[in-house]
């Protein structure tokens, strides 16, 4: 046996022994002091206060809230550019599913295994930690977080928590209307079920409007609600279904890509797809399946229904989120995307305050970016700014897959003190190249969230 | 063994490979300024060629690109000769990213002596590279993207040849900077760049937005 693999076996035994020691300690702990729980505190409610069960960080710890695309590359590149770094994922789901391309899966391009990934395996291939946990709350004095699973101290602290459907927008305000809305016609941009349940819709169609919405505003993928239209449209006539989809756009026109997706609607969907711009939403009668704009009234038989969207509800409970904007985002420094007041809190993701587009491919860009910007901060490193990039495949037409695609690179506006487009490059053809395109791209993002 | 396959280029099968390249890297393959991505056009087709089977076999670290490089994206050998034979053609951008010190600052003239002393035995006096031995041309890559390729390169980050990885490792993050301030500003021929910052890549125009 050589030194190194007796030196490995001697570990791996440590790390049984530990592990076969940990129920006992943990509840020994637990028990004992659980962390400032006064003497009122009901159990349910100690077992929150109660430090998480993680090791002592050996280096600066990082904990970052969502493992979403920001938060799964932000935890890779920041033990890239900081080995020193105890990083620590949080994440509420038990596993990964991917929306981009979620769009191809309802078409049957892509299967499930293509689209989920584990948690452990990322967090194992890049040597962090994952914990499965809900997030509560902030003490950004004490520089703590507080979770489901106990409370874990942080050096800095990333918020990547993505976004949340902004009913009261188009007049929803009543939560009860708002969840039945959700559940009932999701818009396929939050959780997983959403997806699923799209996915039945779409099998179960037989006859009629099937109506589908865009919503205003920076919303989720730009391009995402015009692509599903397509793709719909395409099953519809492969499964010989007579039914028309109804697109109603909020804004005046298509917001990406637009004299491609009005050819895409008009050559090859035109028997099914009534786009319609400028429909603003005006009331739901969920009962008889009525929608009303401001000019028209609609029935349909079933609905996606993609409302505009907010930063997720944390930012605000956390007291960070900005009560001037649209999408309640918190005040951040636009080029280190650090708290304006706290340089060891940083916002990523879609739930930045920034106005990229929103999406994966913007995510990942920036987590590289701001992986290195945070390890500057701890190493005293300069780090220059440089744009994110937003990459965006859109599928058109399936049997085989042909998509378009679209980069934009961003630039800062010294006369409007904001962010601008800079190069835009839109290949606003869908051809076989672009399919095997956007499939090789989404394969390359989950190379390098989770396996390299 | 070594096994040596010839292969003669197709430019305009080239341009079609390209296609799926262009997707990301942009008609020009210009890069850009901050680095993101690299200045391909101009660039010695050796060097290509090898960065695109490293990245192939995973001997260079790029997941995202890692997919396209694959044969059932881009096709065999005789597509990658034919793809870095189009961009190695193609002009180069005229404004490509410099360092932060000009001509007649000492930083400039410290730089020269750094990049002399320890760069241009093998990159050549003008960063100009040298196709046969595989060694990248300097001139006119953008600068923020060599800082970041050395100093991840001095940090085990990126795999570079032993040669490369001695000189570099040796060199302190300020003396990269500074040698890399010196060679991207160093003129490129004028022959091998484009008519202006403006120019668009023809060959791509009814994708071009």
């Amino acid at each position: 046996m050589t030194e190194q693999s007796r030196s490995s076996r001697r570990r791996f035994l440590q790390a049984a022994a530990a592990l076969a020691a940990a129920p006992a300690v943990s509840h020994a702990t637990h028990g004992a002091s659980p962390e400032k729980a006064g003497q009122d505190t009901p159990p349910a409610l100690a077992r929150l206060l109660r430090k998480a069960d993680l090791p002592e960080p050996k280096g600066p710890r990082v904990v970052i809230v969502g493992g979403g695309w920001s938060g799964l590359s932000m935890a890779k590149y920041l033990r890239l550019r900081n080995p020193g770094f105890d990083v620590v994922l949080i994440d509420r789901q038990p596993a990964f599913l991917s929306f981009p391309l979620s769009n191809a899966w309802l078409a049957d391009q892509v299967n499930m295994e293509f689209l989920s990934h584990s948690f452990f395996e990322a967090a194992n291939r890049h040597d962090y930690r994952f914990v499965q946990a809900t997030v509560l709350g902030l003490d950004r004095t004490s520089r703590k977080v507080y979770t489901d699973a106990g409370t874990i101290a942080y050096d800095y602290l990333v918020l990547a928590p993505g976004i949340e459907y902004d009913y009261p927008q188009i007049g929803i305000e009543d939560p009860v209307v708002q969840e039945q809305l959700y559940h009932h016609f999701p818009g396929g941009f939050y959780s997983s079920s959403e997806l699923l349940t799209i996915k039945r819709k779409i099998q179960a169609f037989r006859r009629g409007t099937f109506l589908l919405t865009v919503p205003s505003g920076d919303y989720r993928c730009s391009a995402a609600p015009y692509e599903r239209a397509c793709v719909m449209a395409a099953l519809f006539r492969r499964r010989g279904i007579r039914g028309k989809i109804l697109l109603l756009d909020m804004n005046n026109d298509i917001t990406i890509m637009k004299d491609a997706f009005a050819r895409a609607f008009n050559d090859l969907y035109g028997d099914i797809i009534d786009y319609q711009p400028s429909s603003l939403l005006a009331g739901m009668d969920l009962e008889k399946r009525i929608i009303e704009t401001e000019f028209d009234e609609f029935p349909f038989d079933d609905a996606i229904i993609y409302p505009p969207i907010r930063a997720s509800r944390l930012l605000e409970e956390a007291g960070i989120a900005d009560p001037h904007s649209t999408q309640k985002t918190a005040r951040t420094d636009p080029f280190r995307y650090h708290l304006v007041d706290d340089e060891r809190v940083y916002v990523t993701g879609d739930s930045r305050s920034q106005p990229f587009s929103k999406g994966g491919h913007t995510a990942n860009s920036e987590a590289q970016y701001v992986a290195e910007v945070i390890a500057g901060h701890a190493l005293g490193r300069e780090v220059e700014w440089r744009s994110p990039q937003t990459m965006c495949f859109s599928t058109v037409a399936i049997d085989p897959l042909r998509a378009m695609s679209h980069i934009t690179y961003y630039r800062y506006d010294e006369a409007s003190k904001d962010f601008a487009f800079d190069r835009i490059h839109s290949v606003e053809k869908w051809d076989v190249t672009g399919g095997q395109a956007s499939i090789a791209w989404a394969e390359g993002m989950f190379r390098d969230m989770f396996y390299e | 063994m070594t096994i040596v396959l010839h292969f003669t280029p197709d430019p305009e099968n080239g341009r079609q490979v390209y296609d799926i390249c262009a997707r990301c890297h942009l008609p020009e393959a210009w890069g850009t300024e901050d680095g993101t991505y690299p200045q391909l056009a101009g660039q010695h087709r050796s060097v290509l060629l090898k960065q695109l089977l490293d990245i192939r076999e995973g001997r260079r670290r790029s997941p995202l690109m890692r997919p396209f490089v694959q044969p059932r994206i881009v096709g065999g050998y005789q597509n990658l000769v034919d793809v870095v034979t189009y961009i190695a053609a193609l002009p180069m951008n005229p404004a490509h990213g410099k360092g932060p010190w000009p001509e007649a600052t000492p930083e400039y003239a410290q730089g020269k002596q750094v990049y002399q002393t320890n760069c241009a035995a093998c990159h050549g006096q003008q960063g100009e590279g040298d196709d046969a031995r595989r060694i990248p041309r300097l001139q006119g890559q953008h600068y923020a993207y060599m800082r970041r390729q050395a100093i991840d390169a001095k940090r085990g980050l990126r795999e570079v040849d032993p040669g490369m990885s001695s000189v570099i490792i040796k060199l302190s993050d300020e003396q990269i900077a500074l040698a890399l301030n010196y060679v991207s500003r160093v003129e490129v021929p004028k022959q091998d760049l484009a008519p202006s910052p403006g120019w668009r890549n023809p060959d791509f125009s009814e994708v071009e937005k």
